[in-house]
């Protein structure tokens, strides 16, 4: 009696977590099955082939499209996705994207490390407070900075450049990173240092030779959550670059979906084309991304 | 000496790569915002820049211009609007996302089977950029979309619009389904993808939460006879306090200064304004950059405000238990 | 982390010194346009550019061109350091520019203009033209106004083989269609300008062109009941349902496409889609507002005029040389511009005419009958009061004010 009830409620909160799963999940498949199809089909409408030209039949009428908005697609129009890709240049907006991601992360981390060993290993005065500066970090909106970030970057001639990205992101990012870093720096025995300090190293050789190979696993939980910041960041991105050869993903994204509104098919095309990468990338390495960014929960 | 002398030196020199960064993109900017927006200037060179003291505070919450003459002209408050907007996007936030993300990361937790798949499904939306979310909500909410033919295909389309109407103060125009075009629909059709999309955030900082509680406290508890829900009450959510504070801040704080999502979805943000939103217009549609930057040190300071506050409310609290 | 900024700098000088020099012989003149693969008038600036090379063979014309809402964020911005501006540059005419040109970032084209007088009347430099003297800034391309498009066969099907040309037909017109069941207009309330296409000459036909001139040029203020009645009488046709609910959150390309597509009579919005409404299939007519109070207003008043320009840098290198190609480059756009029906022309044709597609050579026959002109609210008024304007303005097809309290919010704000 007592096992079924059990196993009653069970089934009730598989069958939930199964209605957010769907939830989730839902939005993804409309994307997709709505990118490989014409309004007509959408909405309801005639016939048309790729060109948009009404197909008639053989007593010259023309053949209506019962409207399908949720189920699969009919006639799989994959000519979207040649649209999409002809009209913005998503392959280059991805690349922009990754080199400004991958370079805030590298900044990020060298700077968070360091700073994270000088107050965390190194004994001096004002550490704490020094620690304390650094987490308001956290909750200054990345927003705020606009204006002056914005002149500060057109005095230096830096506008419409990577620059003009990776720079304020990795800033943006420090806080959190230093915060991380902090957690793990903590979890490395000081024995070593000392030990190594006896060995005659400096403070900059223990740094390098002791605590940087140790914080190996707090590289990816800090380039996951600087990932986060960046990839889809979209004010700074509007704003710092204008040239189409910067462009990153989200602005390119929104561009793209501009010269297309009224056509639904190549719209969900750029869309899918820009959500793809990252979900396959997400679905091979999704353990390793979850179990990076629980280490930031736990650390920090 | 001489030793003491260049440790001091390493300490500075590892601090420095951070220090730039931070002083020169995060203070430095605060500062340049604080006196910005003391000044009124519509080139953003600042070449017309003038000092008006607190002015533009105040016709941020009067949405008052100054005539020549120096006096004020009272309006609409868009900032007002603005921040209650936010803050109503926070307690959403606090009161229906967080418990939402609670009560999945303690199930979860359990070791149901699929845990992981479910894990990854739901963290997923957290990874979808913005602006792909924004743009696909944006069809979901067409007066042709799907929101409005899921309501047909149920055959309740006209009495939910007739509700609505009825429900809809700020203008006298009937609900024809046009979501972003209403005040009162535009704001929580914003907030429902804001909403969804952070859950999974939320839920997986929890799990790591609940994951990090020792087991054998869990067993003493269960062999005193405790049940799950008394279990949790007890046991787990005191012991995650820390991760439910960092999830208030972050959703609270998150909240104040949300921009992509809004910006996506509607062309013209008039009808769900956020601080962030309002900042943007003023400063680059109307040049106003004193105004705007008048905003920042709002939103700044709010924030400050909201993370300290909430820490001494979950301190208290904490005290009070122990 | 200094070192890596420091590098990235010196690489970017670096970079930017060899494309500097790389072409010494050719003088390269730098231009800035909104003409994206995607816009209309793309074509007539390839042509205009690749004829004006020919002809000057030892000037190079290097251009960019942006998307409109970002390239006006990044003209702006420019302004803040004038070295990086080009030497010729896009520019909406009115307070957009006259910002610019107050700053002392445009170079004045008093002496260039001399040189095309007889082509370009005086009267199409005047929304650029800005100081006591009504120096000259910039050169005007097309010019456009706004135009009511109508579908006649739609019209047919109520009853009217005509287009409206009183309010008290227009307004019957309108009962015949929502009777036939067919939506009078189409207004895409997304993107508020288009709005302003509906108001403003529903304004303008109530009070005058002279006394909205005169609010624009912030010479009057919007103190003025006939104003609110203007509102309250576009409401009203909002209220009885001759606008299509759904336009309250479309976006204009959207309704557009409706409108040719049949599901609205009317459309009115800039000349500038002549040519793409005169293309599509259908039988479509185009005419204006019809008057409102027949004692301020005569039918011919019309809100338009000049707007897209070309302007040339203060800082440029060579600024004699620039103007000059502004001048030749706006001739050739607004030729090519007004054949291809994507606006209408600020110069005197001395080109053949006769293939104009039928639909822009009638608004060029109103442009010429025209007895009035106000230039559209948002160009002519500076960035901060033109928002809030545009506020106002959005705020009415939401029927969230009312004539009343847009006057009074208006009044009281752009004092």
């Amino acid at each position: 009696m007592k096992v079924g009830k059990k196993k009653a409620s069970l089934i009730l909160v598989h069958l939930l977590l199964l209605v957010l799963v769907v939830i989730n999940l839902f939005p993804l498949y409309w994307m997709l099955t709505f990118s490989l199809k014409d309004n007509d089909e959408i909405f309801g409408g005639y016939l048309k082939d790729d060109t948009g030209a009404i197909i008639y039949d053989a007593s010259g009428e023309k053949i209506p499209v019962a409207r399908n908005m949720i189920g699969l697609p009919r006639t799989w129009r994959w000519s979207n996705y040649t649209k999409a890709l002809n009209t913005g240049n998503m392959g280059r907006y991805f690349l922009n994207s990754l080199i400004v991601s991958a370079s805030a992360i590298i900044i990020t981390l060298m700077a968070a490390f360091m700073a994270t060993y000088a107050m965390t290993r190194l004994v001096w005065k004002g550490r704490k407070m020094m620690n304390k500066f650094f987490m308001l970090g956290l909750t200054i909106p990345i927003h705020a900075a606009l204006v002056p970030v914005f002149l500060i970057l057109s005095r230096l001639k830096l506008l419409d450049t990577y620059t003009a990205l990776i720079v304020p992101y990795a800033a943006f990012s420090l806080s959190m990173g230093i915060l991380i870093s902090a957690g793990f720096m903590g979890d490395i025995p000081y024995d070593l240092d000392e030990a190594a300090f006896l060995d005659g190293c400096t403070e900059w050789g223990i740094f390098g030779r002791v605590i940087l190979p140790l914080m190996m696993p707090a590289t990816a939980t800090v380039g996951i959550y600087t990932f986060l910041q960046c990839w889809n960041e979209l004010l700074f991105a509007t704003i710092f670059v204008s040239k189409g050869e910067y462009v990153t993903l989200p602005v390119g994204v929104k561009q793209l979906v501009g010269q297309h509104t009224t056509d639904w098919g190549p719209v969900g095309a750029a869309l899918a084309i820009a959500t793809i990468p990252t979900m396959i990338v997400y679905v091979l390495l999704s353990r390793k991304i979850q179990e990076g960014f629980i280490a930031g929960a736990v650390k920090g | 000496m001489k030793k003491h002398w260049s440790y001091r030196l390493s300490v500075f020199a590892f601090l420095l790569p951070g220090l730039i960064l931070f002083v020169g993109i995060l203070i430095a900017p605060i500062i340049m915002s604080v006196f910005y927006s003391l000044n009124d200037f519509k080139a953003i060179s600042g070449s017309d820049m003038t000092f008006v003291g607190l002015r533009n505070y105040v016709e941020l919450f009067s949405r008052q211009l100054a005539n020549e003459k120096g006096t004020l002209f009272a309006n609409v408050n868009y900032m007002g609007d603005a921040l209650v907007n936010a803050l109503v996007l926070g307690a959403l936030s606090v009161f229906i996302q967080l418990p939402l993300a609670l009560i999945i990361a303690l199930k979860l937790s359990k070791g149901i089977r699929g845990e992981r798949a479910y894990l990854s499904i739901y963290f997923m939306p957290v990874l979808i950029s913005t602006v792909i979310i924004g743009q696909l909500w944006m069809n979901i909410y067409e007066p042709d979309g799907l929101l409005n033919a899921a309501l047909g295909a149920l055959g309740v389309r006209d009495q939910v619009f007739t509700w609505i109407t009825s429900h809809i103060h700020s203008t006298k125009m009937p609900f024809k389904g046009g979501w972003t075009g209403y005040k009162e629909t535009a704001l929580i059709a914003a907030f429902v993808p804001i909403l969804w999309q952070y859950i999974g955030y939320h839920m997986l900082l929890m799990y790591a939460g609940i994951k990090g509680v020792p087991a054998d406290l869990l067993e003493a508890a269960q062999l005193d006879g405790c049940t799950e829900g008394q279990v949790n009450r007890h046991i787990v959510i005191p012991y995650i306090k820390p991760i439910l504070k960092v999830c208030v801040i972050f959703a609270v704080t998150g909240s104040l200064k949300s921009f992509d999502l809004i910006y996506t979805l509607m062309k013209d943000t008039r009808r769900a304004e956020l601080p962030s939103t309002l900042m943007y217009k003023l400063t680059f549609l109307n040049n106003r950059y004193g105004l705007g930057s008048a905003i920042a040190v709002v939103l700044i300071v709010l924030c400050f405000a909201f993370a300290l506050l909430i820490s001494l409310a979950f301190r208290d609290r904490g005290e009070k238990v122990a | 982390m200094k070192k890596f900024v420091a590098m990235l700098l010196a690489a970017m000088m670096l970079l930017s010194m060899t494309s500097a020099f790389a072409e010494a012989e050719k003088t390269t003149l730098t231009m800035w346009c909104i003409a994206t693969e995607s816009d209309a008038n793309r074509p007539a600036y390839e042509k205009a550019i690749a004829e004006f090379e020919e002809a000057h063979p030892d000037i190079e014309i290097k251009w960019e061109a942006f998307e409109n809402q970002s390239y006006k964020t990044k003209i702006k911005t420019a302004m803040s350091d004038p070295s990086t501006l080009p030497d010729i540059f896009f520019t909406w005419a009115g307070a957009f520019c006259g910002d610019f040109a107050e700053q002392g970032n445009v170079y004045c084209l008093n002496d260039a203009y001399k040189g095309f007088a007889d082509q370009l009347p005086e009267v199409m430099m005047q929304n650029a033209s800005y100081g006591e003297n009504g120096d000259h800034y910039a050169v005007p391309l097309t010019m456009n106004i706004v135009t009511l498009f109508a579908n006649m066969d739609l019209l047919a099907q109520a009853g009217w083989d005509h287009v409206p040309t009183t309010y008290d037909d227009l307004i019957a017109c309108c009962d015949a269609l929502v009777a036939a069941g067919i939506t009078p207009f189409g207004c895409a309330g997304s993107e508020t300008w288009c709005v302003t296409e509906y108001l403003e000459p529903m304004i303008e036909k109530t009070i005058g062109y002279e006394a909205l001139n005169a609010i624009f040029a912030g010479k009057a203020t919007w103190n003025d009941e006939a104003i609110a009645k203007a509102v309250d009488a576009f409401q009203e046709m909002i209220v009885k349902g001759y606008f299509d609910p759904d336009g309250l959150t479309l976006g204009n390309d959207q309704v557009k496409a409706n409108f040719i597509a049949g599901k609205y009579a009317f459309y009115q919005n800039g000349s500038w889609n002549c040519g793409e409404i005169n293309d599509a299939e259908g039988n479509f007519q185009v005419a204006l507002f019809p008057v409102m109070d027949t004692e301020k207003a005569t039918y011919g008043q019309v809100i338009g005029g000049p707007s897209d320009s070309l302007a040339v840098a203060a800082t440029s290198k060579n600024p004699e040389l620039a103007a000059q190609a502004a001048f030749e480059l706006g001739r050739a756009i607004c030729h090519y511009g007004y054949l291809a029906g994507s606006g209408l022309p600020a110069w005197t044709p001395d080109y053949d005419t006769s293939a104009v597609k039928p639909l822009v050579a009638d608004v060029a026959k109103i442009v010429a009958e025209s007895e009035g002109m106000v230039l559209f609210g948002d160009t002519a008024m500076s960035a901060d009061p033109a928002n809030i304007y545009l506020n106002y303005v959005s705020q009415v097809y939401g029927c969230e004010i009312d004539g009343a309290q847009f006057v009074d919010g208006l009044t009281n704000t752009l004092q």
